[in-house]
């Protein structure tokens, strides 16, 4: 098969996501009291509104319509005042009235987008040619490095339930296909579940990746979900079809399943957009169906052709009062959305003057924000920088270090105390300890010498045998204090401060 | 408008009613008599009336608070499944001839 | 004060109870006695429940004994519907589908009679699904009439109402979609009453129609139906059912209060009606004049929408009806043909085998209807015509307190006699625009027939929420008819003697 890149020279790639996430930080189901668990043995969360017991009837889950309101704030959406719950029909096991509720034509929150930042190697999977955002008007402005922004529109996210969980046996591998049997745990049935829709606005497989990871920041930083797309917490159907470079309509699409990773959506998508362009530069057409993305053999398998679309026979479910959400509702929801991390990195660059990359990463994840925050403030605001760099290059691989440990070696490494390898040095001994790193380093005799007069017998005793390196000095060759700051910091055993010697010596040499 | 005999074994296969030949003959008349019975509301103009659907027409914002309940026990939970193994509820493959969709 | 049970009243029974005229286990075991001396004949139950009714009974008589304050139906026998869920006992819906079906709790409805004191003495017979007019399309029995045992009681809570005709329960709980209370009611002689759609939870309560489904008592008298309302209201709205409201209040206060001034709206052309049977219409013309004769005035109405609401409640009717019995597949509960390799087959066999016929024409029905290309021609329309009935209903309670008009065109008929499933349909007319605006009706027994010698019903239709003053215009009617407190001659005294 051709390389994605040959293939996105030729064809536009048009993609969409839906993405379902759980709400796992809630306390109960959608619409009943059962807890919200993933590890309790099979069928033990469960009551008869979620079993679908006759006569059982369904009440929403205010706090769940909260979480909603939240999500379609965060994500630029109108929050639609007035909405209903649909039923849904279909027969399948996992859902335990052969129906599920879900909303219909309307949803709590709708035509919202998220901007994409596209940089480093992702960005060139965008053709240059391509450069318009996926609304068809919107021109894409990219930088030297080619990075750019793109923003990405959502349909609609609208609230539903989840079903139940099924483990499929005697097939190959666990999958439906082939299977004997099957067994259901209706602990999951029921839980709340939002659904987000994009626009087909996405145009490489990369741009699918980031507005995954993106969404994931967002909905980490509401804390309306444990976010987790290994757990299925959050998981990601994506559609693609292609189009011959500059035509208007939109070919044939397919669905993807089990994209259960952010490599897996990727590659995924790279291999559907492949076999696409294979399969219609042969001549023939690609069948609307829904494939299964196979991880360990990297590539997609039909799972269900669809001649068809299905009959949902949806119609307002007739136990649920419509929504009508107040401006009281809606602003006390606004209220509780904390600090996104896009402005969250705006303000840590405007404040601290951290770069770009650093504050990108600390803003991604609530707790290192608040971590990184908590421990600012332990320190004077030149330090920051320092702090922003040691929390993204050597806090990442330690596992329970204070505010206090992480304050102290940053202003260590600012003061220029320790060496940005002792640093690191330091962290991992303090970590999981109470010690303080300051004692440490005093203990160990890691701290770097700042003693004058020690130093200055230093410098001397190396200026006296580096005569030609002193005598290019005053030839004008200001580089060679380099090499000498080495002689020095050889000859201390490198517990010199190397800022220091350099002021010795550059005294020295103009004296 | 009437059903035709292919068109109710559609929505009998949809609706997982497993009818017989004679019993297709008979829901296909019945379906186009009782369909004939819904003439009446086809006489209505009824461009820019707001359907009624819940008959408390002002009820709005019904909801519960996030609370836990205590729901049922394993045993309660599968007193009344036909077959079950191992505290799950268990049914035949899923996909197969006549299950695809 | 002795004699046989059924010639007490609920209050009479509670209070009796409460004095120690007669212990709550006595009640049980005349009611229980009663059933088993008059059932046969009449068929209304699906099962009896002695060790609950016992259980509960003696739970009432120790609260005396240790001198606490009994609740205000303590020792009263009460039956459910069998679509009424209770722990303890099979909640079968009359259908196959569900005849081994346990329930897995308790519907509240069927609590609250419970906490009132009220003693459970069994599940009643319906139509399958509370699908019908007869109660003939159980699945297990037909239900007779308790007056002329070749007749149908009525449907779909003909159990409930032949049960209390027969005398074998003081007051029974039935479930309304299109007329399923008033219509049995009418049928054998008994005030059965549909309450303001949210007033009643309709929580365990098996749906039918969602937005049509309300749950309400039946009894001898308009006075031990308030009594039972009073039970099924108190605590309030229900937060297991998003559609419930705070209804308590005291709904035996203002029975008795006079109804001069009141106004009653009567649509004459209703009367004129083709399938109106001559001691119908006598009898309604008479009730107008008793009415009149407390100080009612009455006028003329028009509802010119009620025609088609037949034709709209079958929409919505169906179309819900499909939806809430999608989840009968044999998967978690209800019958199950086994040995079918696919899943897909194994529901299909079993949904064709574990309901009848009017319940799998109900589920076509609906699943056609809500189809792509049939929902907005009928299910959306029908939703519409909806709204413009509601809005004739609203124009005549602006002039009228509530509405006369017949139940049921006709009494009681014979089992078979009317088979067409469109004419059981059509005989409906007088009952369902109710529920589809959602209003309050009740149905009271004026007379027995000139003709037929067969109890004749008279309806009231209220406004939504003004189910108290609509028990006071039925208790007017009442009080002018002979019929108050009547057991079917067949089975008044027999069995059931308070010793």
């Amino acid at each position: 098969m051709k390389a994605l890149a040959e293939v996105l020279g030729k064809w536009e790639a048009v993609i969409g996501l839906e993405i379902h996430t759980e709400l796992t930080t809630l306390e109960t189901k959608m619409f009943c009291g059962c807890r919200i668990s993933r590890d309790d043995p099979p069928n033990t969360n469960v009551c008869p509104v979620c079993l679908g017991m006759p006569g059982a009837l369904p009440v929403p889950n205010r706090k769940a319509i909260e979480s909603i309101v939240m999500a379609g704030i965060a994500t630029n959406c109108e929050i639609m005042r007035r909405s209903m719950f649909y039923r849904k029909h279909y027969f399948y096991p996992d859902m335990a009235k052969n129906f599920q509720t879900t909303q219909g034509p309307v949803a709590f929150a709708m035509h919202g987008h998220l901007d994409l930042e596209v940089d480093g190697q992702g960005a060139g999977e965008r053709p240059v040619w391509e450069d318009v955002a996926g609304d068809g008007q919107k021109p894409i402005v990219r930088a030297d490095d080619g990075s750019y922004v793109v923003p990405i529109r959502i349909q609609r996210i609208h609230m539903e339930e989840d079903a139940a969980k099924m483990v499929h046996v005697g097939g190959s591998e666990g999958r439906i296909g082939g299977a004997r049997e099957s067994l259901l745990d209706y602990n999951r049935c029921g839980a709340p579940l939002i659904e987000l829709v994009t626009e087909p606005d996405l145009r490489t497989p990369e741009e699918a990746r980031l507005f995954m990871e993106q969404l994931r920041k967002v909905f980490c930083t509401l804390g309306i979900s444990d976010c987790s797309l290994e757990r299925g917490s959050m998981r990601c159907d994506g559609n693609v079809s292609l189009r011959r470079r500059g035509a208007a309509g939109l070919g044939t699409k397919t669905e993807l399943k089990n994209l259960n990773s952010l490599r897996s959506l990727h590659d995924a998508l790279a291999y559907e957009i492949c076999r696409q362009a294979e399969v219609l530069e042969a001549g023939d057409s690609v069948r609307q169906e829904t494939r299964h993305w196979e991880p360990s053999r990297r590539r997609t398998v039909v799972m269900r052709v669809k001649e068809v679309s299905d009959d949902y026979r949806f119609f307002p479910d007739p136990d649920l009062a419509p929504f009508d959400l107040s401006d009281e509702f809606v602003e006390r929801c606004r209220a509780r959305v904390p600090e996104l991390p896009d402005a969250k990195r705006d303000r840590y660059m405007a404040v601290w003057g951290l770069r770009r990359r650093e504050a990108v990463r600390l803003a991604a994840d609530p707790d290192i924000a608040s971590f990184f925050e908590g421990t600012a403030k332990l320190v004077e605001a030149a330090v920051v920088p320092t702090l922003a760099n040691v929390m993204v290059n050597l806090v990442a691989g330690c596992k329970d270090l204070t505010r206090p440990q992480v304050a102290a070696v940053a202003r260590l490494l600012a003061d220029d105390a320790i060496t940005f390898a002792q640093a690191r040095e330091v962290l991992e001994m303090v970590d999981g300890t109470d010690a303080d790193p300051e004692a440490i380093v005093d203990e160990r005799g890691l701290r770097q010498a700042t003693d004058v007069r020690a130093l200055g017998a230093i410098v001397d005793e190396v200026l006296a045998r580096c005569e030609d390196q002193v005598r290019q000095y005053h030839g004008g060759n200001r580089k060679v204090v380099g090499f000498l700051v080495g002689q020095c910091m050889r000859a201390s055993g490198g517990s010199g401060n190397p800022k220091l010697f350099n002021q010795l010596l550059v005294q020295r040499l103009e004296e | 408008m009437s059903l035709s005999r292919q068109d109710v074994a559609a929505i009998a296969d949809y609706a997982r009613i497993g009818l017989t030949d004679a019993e297709l003959d008979a829901m296909t008349s019945y379906m186009n008599d009782a369909i004939a019975l819904l003439d009446p509301i086809l006489e209505y103009d009824i461009a820019g009336v707001e359907p009624t659907y819940h008959p408390i027409g002002d009820l709005a914002n019904v909801a519960r608070d996030d609370a836990a309940a205590v729901g049922l026990s394993l045993q309660e939970a599968l007193t009344n499944v036909p077959d079950s193994q191992g505290g799950y509820v268990r049914v035949p493959a899923i996909l197969g001839e006549g299950g695809a969709s | 004060m002795t004699g046989a049970l059924d010639g007490f009243s609920v209050r009479q029974i509670a209070r009796g109870v409460a004095a120690g005229d007669f212990s709550a286990t006595e009640v049980a075991r005349a009611s229980l006695d009663a059933i088993a001396r008059r059932d046969g004949e009449v068929q209304a139950f699906q099962q009896t429940t002695e060790e609950l009714a016992l259980a509960a009974a003696g739970e009432v008589d120790a609260a005396r004994a240790a001198g606490k304050t009994l609740p205000p139906l303590a020792g009263v026998p009460v039956a459910f519907k069998d679509n009424m869920n209770l722990v303890g006992t099979r909640t079968t819906c009359a259908s196959r589908m569900l005849a081994s079906y346990e329930s897995a709790y308790t519907a509240t409805c069927v609590q609250r009679m419970l906490d009132a004191g009220a003693v459970p003495v069994g599940k009643l017979n319906m139509d399958e699904f509370a699908f019908g007019s007869t109660t003939d399309s159980s699945a297990f029995h037909s239900t007779n009439n308790p007056w002329d045992l070749t007749r149908v009681p009525g449907g779909s809570s003909g159990g409930s109402a032949a049960a209390v005709a027969s005398g074998e329960v003081a007051v029974a709980l039935g479930s309304d979609t299109g007329g399923s209370i008033r219509q049995p009611a009418a049928l054998c002689g008994v005030v059965g009453m549909k309450p303001t759609y949210g007033v009643v939870s309709r929580y365990g309560v098996v749906a039918f129609g969602s937005s049509l489904d309300q749950v309400g008592p039946l009894g001898r008298r308009v006075e031990d139906v308030a009594a039972a309302l009073n039970a099924l209201t108190a605590g309030g709205r229900d937060r297991h059912d998003a559609m419930s409201q705070d209804c308590a209040q005291d709904y035996l206060a203002h029975l008795d209060d006079s109804v001069e001034g009141r106004t009653v709206g009567v649509i004459p052309a209703l009367l004129e009606a083709a399938g109106l049977a001559a001691e119908v219409r006598t009898a309604m013309r008479d009730a107008e004049e008793r009415l009149a004769g407390q100080g009612v005035r009455v006028v003329e109405v028009d509802l010119p929408n009620m025609a088609s609401s037949i034709a709209a409640y079958y929409v919505i009717a169906s179309c819900e009806a499909f939806s809430n019995l999608a989840r009968f597949d044999g998967v978690r509960y209800g019958y199950q043909e086994p040995g079918h390799a696919t899943l897909a087959r194994q529901t299909s066999r079993s949904r064709a085998l574990g309901f009848g016929a009017e319940a799998k024409r109900r589920q076509m029905l609906g699943a056609y209807l809500l189809s792509s290309e049939a929902y907005d021609r009928y299910y959306l329309a029908a939703q519409k015509v909806r709204t413009l009935i509601t809005a004739d209903y609203r124009r005549a309670f602006a002039q009228v307190d509530a509405i006369l008009l017949p139940t049921s065109p006709t009494p009681a008929w014979r089992h078979g006699e009317i088979s067409d499933p469109a004419a059981l349909y059509l005989a409906d007319i007088y009952t369902i625009s109710n529920n589809i605006v959602g209003n309050c009706g009740i149905s009271v027994p004026v007379c027995l027939g000139s003709q037929s010698g067969l109890p004749i019903g008279a309806q009231l239709q209220g406004p939504a929420f003004a189910d108290a003053r609509l028990l006071t215009l039925a208790r007017a009617l009442e009080r002018a008819s002979d019929m108050e407190g009547r057991v079917a001659p067949a089975f008044a005294g027999r069995g059931g003697e308070l010793a």
